[in-house]
């Protein structure tokens, strides 16, 4: 029990020691520090997934019926795990990238607070911890965003913050009612909503629960409310545009994980208007999201792009509420995050070798950096869905689910949107990988130079280019465990 | 002893315009014990509470001068004789850039008295008298800086209150002759029998009255006083025009509402629509106009209106457990701008700035202060862990509870407020403390934290909000039981 608290608290306490103390300005007392922080911080959180069990903990009461409670899940288990080994692989790469931006104290401070948050929305027990530690989320990770303080950067960054906010007071109307007409607040597999209830509240609870889930969808970029997370992703500094992009918004998966499937449950919510309605968004927002990557041509802002449109092959899954296209989501989860957390890591590091941030410049770029840009189709190829990467094993699923679903009308038109947004993805990632290893036969071979980055670098984008592709390869192990979870949930 | 805490400031004030102090500090010491003796006899007052009315003057038939400590006496007086000596002592330090301290001090104190007078009033005529009285004695506060903009903003505050205290007097009138007493009894003491058929006359007599005493807690159309009245000292705005003078006007149309007209007699009506649209409507109109004001105090007194209207808001859904949480969020609130307001005090008062566009930086040089006003923001915009988080969520569960529709969409503008909220108060904590890559550091030379006279206050109010927002069990069980009239 108390490696849970650890886990969560020593991060963020680490990183406010940081923020505060003056001798962490210079570099290499803060490069240490900061090592040995994640070391630590890693420990904790394996020694807590390990050796919690199944127990609640129950730290203390915020008021009155308010427990602050900590339970660890199999779904805690993924999205932990999957968090620590990606902010770690980024806060290794940021070592080197952060060399070329000012208050790298301040930077390290915030994330390592975000750490220790994430951490606790992984184990929250509650939707009460669980919007307590969401909030914080979104307070804490703003001085991300802004961190190079330029206009752009600011604005914004203040963008994501009210999106992230409105989101979240959309997600506290709900939380008020739920928690006076279900039975308790704790997350439970198959729902809290009592039968009584959802007899007598039935039509105001489904509003509620659609304005949770757009609510919760602010965080996974879900249309109407993804306007911000194109504009805040990219203007981070790479390693934070990363975990932005691969992390942060899992948040808003998890939650919607939690509402969905542990406080309505599925028997409440399937064959509703709300899930239709939550169905539609979610497909509108893999195509618009493909639509915006492909004619996009900053390399970052693209890849934003993309992240709105992959989050939502997530969201779709979970609004189908099948078996096998839940697996396929939860998969996705997994996979997108090493994939994008890779990409954006290659685009930092293209970035820092020779800032280009545009696709037309990238002309050649495969013959300067070949590693780098080794990793990077390697990594595109998983998120078009192209075997054995795990991309194409979480879109089988996806697709194989919604067709089984049997949804009038879904069970066709989800798999067909899939697929031409496959396509599209082809068409914004590939384009960068061709141009870069074909710069075409006008390019001036003569002053080509190697620029590959140093290996902080490279190692964690290796890593997380191999992960990718690990889950395609050998999937028999994960598969089983997402289908006990499965069992219990649907 | 209930006469005795209400004279001593009244009587200090005075005295403290007489005694010819040689020095500044003789004088702050000696106002500074009275006003922590009159505290600690207000506090034992409250723990050890005479179980009869005091009468101390009676008039014609049942119209008396009486006083009593109840439930909502011990919140109200609770509150402000635990903010007063803080503010106090942060007057001290900001006071010594303006003049006529004096004066200042001796108005100043006097008002401790004259609140308490209205916290411990037994009957509606009693509490309408320190009503009146209060207005008396707080214009010459605003009054303070005799600037033109300064004589104006408290020509338009008094004419406001004596405006709305007339409103008032003919709720209080009809009280005497159709209701049983005039005494505050939880619960209403409206008599069914006198009223007859005249229901709707006397609905529409407490939508007036509510109107009347709404205009002190700023209620939409009769809020522009509130920020004109912000060119008085920041002493003033903090703890007159953000908690004393507006919440005693929040307090009583909580006595009107819960203990003279009765919400067995008001729930349901026309008259409960109508007050809670205004409130609700107040409290998203609020927040909108702070956003667009430029100036600090300024834009703090537009939150103020916004988060007043909370608390009204709580008691129009007029039950049990919305009275609950209007007096959680009055407390809570009143800790929580106290707390903002203090820090645009002492940002004004260590550099002069007055407007949101200047602090560009400023969390850098003066990182106490603008720590604990992030700190505030954080809490008037309900971020869980913090005493706003937790009001919130008693007056919406009670709005929940209450399963009135009207109140539903009032949950709405407690959240649109909250959204708005967000906007006003971090654009300056962002501001603070991440200005643009251009701007030049060194134009802030100099700038420093204040005094610890300044910073104590602050550092104590931020305690009690992150106490408020993590274990908030004990005072919420009390607040409860007054509600439910235990005490």
């Amino acid at each position: 029990m108390h490696y849970i608290i650890l886990s969560i608290f020593f991060p963020v306490l680490f990183g406010v020691f940081l923020l505060v103390r003056k001798e962490m300005e210079h570099r290499k007392n803060l490069l240490i520090a900061v090592s040995i922080a994640f070391i630590i911080s890693a420990l904790l959180t394996i020694l807590a997934l390990c050796l919690s069990g199944n127990g609640m903990f129950t730290l203390f009461n915020l008021a009155g019926r308010l427990p602050v409670l900590f339970k660890i899940d199999e779904i805690s288990i993924i999205f932990a795990s999957m968090t620590l080994i990606i902010y770690i692989c980024a806060g290794v790469y940021s070592f080197v990238y952060m060399k070329h931006e000012e208050k790298e104290k301040r930077y390290y401070g915030f994330y390592l607070i975000v750490l220790g948050i994430l951490i606790a929305l992984c184990f929250a027990g509650n939707l009460i911890t669980f919007y307590f530690f969401y909030e914080l989320l979104t307070i804490s990770s703003v001085p991300l965003v802004m961190h190079n303080r330029s206009r752009e950067a600011i604005m914004a960054g203040l963008k994501y913050l009210f999106y992230s906010l409105c989101g979240a007071y959309m997600v506290l109307f709900g939380l008020y009612f739920v928690e006076r007409y279900g039975n308790t607040l704790t997350f439970s597999a198959g729902g809290v909503i009592s039968a009584s209830a959802a007899a007598e509240h039935g039509e105001i609870l489904l509003v509620l629960a659609m304005l949770m889930l757009i609510g919760f969808g602010v965080k996974a970029g879900m249309f109407p409310m993804h306007a911000w997370l194109p504009t805040a992703h990219p203007v981070a500094p790479a390693p934070a545009s990363a975990v932005l992009s691969a992390v942060i918004v899992k948040a808003g998966v998890l939650a919607i994980v939690r509402v969905i499937y542990y406080i309505y449950g599925v028997s409440f919510l399937r064959g509703t208007w709300v899930q239709t309605a939550f169905m539609v968004l979610s497909l509108t927002t893999v195509f618009m999201g493909s639509m915006l990557a492909y004619r996009e041509p900053v390399l970052k802002k693209r890849l934003a792009y993309s992240t709105v449109s992959q989050l939502s092959y997530i969201l779709f899954g979970l609004a189908v509420m099948d078996a096998g296209s839940v697996a396929g989501g939860l998969l996705h989860v997994l996979s997108h995050g090493f994939i994008k957390a890779a990409l954006f890591l290659c685009a930092g590091a293209v970035i820092y070798m020779t800032g280009k941030t545009r696709v037309d410049q990238l002309k050649g770029i495969g013959k300067e950096m070949p590693f780098i840009m080794w990793c990077f189709t390697i990594a595109s190829l998983g998120l078009i869905g192209i075997p054995p990467t795990g991309g194409f094993l979480s879109k089988w699923y996806l697709a194989e689910g919604a067709l089984s679903s049997g949804i009038c009308g879904f069970s066709w038109i989800g798999p067909v949107v899939l697929l031409i947004s496959a396509l599209l993805t082809a068409g914004y990632l590939l384009p960068v990988v061709i141009q870069g290893f074909f710069p075409g036969e006008d390019y001036d071979y003569g002053a080509l130079q190697k620029k590959e980055p140093p290996l902080f670098m490279t190692i964690p984008v290796l890593i997380l280019t191999v992960l990718s592709v690990l889950i395609g390869l050998f999937p028999e192990w994960l598969l089983n465990y997402l289908s006990q979870i499965i069992e219990k949930i649907i | 002893m209930i006469l005795l805490v209400i004279l001593i400031p009244v009587i200090a004030g005075v005295l403290l315009f007489l005694i010819p102090f040689k020095k500044r500090s003789q004088m702050e010491v000696f106002l500074e014990a009275l006003v922590i003796i009159n505290s600690i006899l207000v506090w034992y007052l409250l723990f050890h509470r005479p179980a009869e009315i005091f009468t101390l003057a009676n008039f014609t038939g049942n119209l008396s001068i009486s006083f009593k400590v109840d439930g909502m006496s011990m919140v109200f007086g609770g509150l402000v004789s635990a903010l007063w000596p803080f503010a106090t002592l942060y007057a001290f330090e900001y006071m010594t850039k303006e003049e006529h301290e004096k004066v200042f001090f001796m108005f100043y104190t006097m008002t401790y008295g004259v609140t308490l007078g209205i916290s411990l009033a037994a009957n509606l005529l009693t509490m309408y008298f320190f009503y009146e009285l209060l207005t008396l004695v707080t214009v010459p506060l605003v009054m303070h800086t005799l600037t033109r903009e300064a004589i104006l903003a408290s020509r338009k505050y008094l004419y406001y209150s004596l405006g709305g205290a007339a409103f008032a007097f003919i709720g209080l009138i009809f009280v005497i002759i159709y209701g049983s007493t005039t005494n505050f009894v939880l619960g209403g003491v409206m008599d069914l029998t006198k009223i007859g058929e005249r229901t709707n006359v006397l609905l529409l007599i407490y939508v007036m009255a509510f109107a009347g005493f709404g205009v002190k807690a700023a209620i939409f159309p009769f809020n522009s006083w509130l920020p004109d009245a912000g060119v008085a000292p920041t002493p003033v705005t903090a703890l007159l025009h953000a908690v004393a003078v507006v919440k005693s006007g929040a307090f009583a149309i909580i006595r009107l509402t819960y203990y003279s007209f009765g919400t067995e007699f008001l729930k349901g009506t026309w008259a409960q629509t109508i007050v809670m649209l205004i409130t609700m409507f107040t409290i998203v109109y609020g927040c909108s106009r702070a956003i667009k004001e430029t100036h600090l105090k300024r834009r703090l007194a537009y939150s103020t209106i916004s988060n007043l209207s909370y608390i009204l808001f709580g008691v129009t859904i007029m039950t049990p457990l919305g009275m609950a949480g209007a007096l959680t969020h009055l407390v809570f609130h009143a800790v929580m701008k106290i707390s903002s307001f203090f820090c645009a005090g002492a940002i004004m008062h260590q550099t002069g700035r007055h407007y949101v566009h200047e602090l560009d930086g400023m969390g850098y040089k003066m990182p106490a202060v603008f720590g604990i006003f992030t700190v505030s923001a954080f809490a008037l915009m309900g971020v869980p862990g913090l005493a706003g988080f937790v009001s919130k969520w008693y007056l919406a569960s009670a709005a929940v509870e209450s399963g009135n529709v009207i109140a539903f969409f009032g949950i709405g503008c407690l959240l649109i407020s909250a959204l708005l909220t967000a906007i006003y108060m971090l654009t300056i904590v962002g501001r603070g403390f991440f200005p643009q890559r251009d701007f030049d550091m060194a134009s802030l030379e100099g700038i420093k934290d204040p005094n610890w006279k300044m910073l104590l206050p602050l550092f104590v109010f931020t305690f009690c909000i992150a106490i408020f927002g993590l274990y908030s069990g004990p005072l919420v069980n009390f607040f409860t039981s007054v509600a439910a009239g235990v005490y």
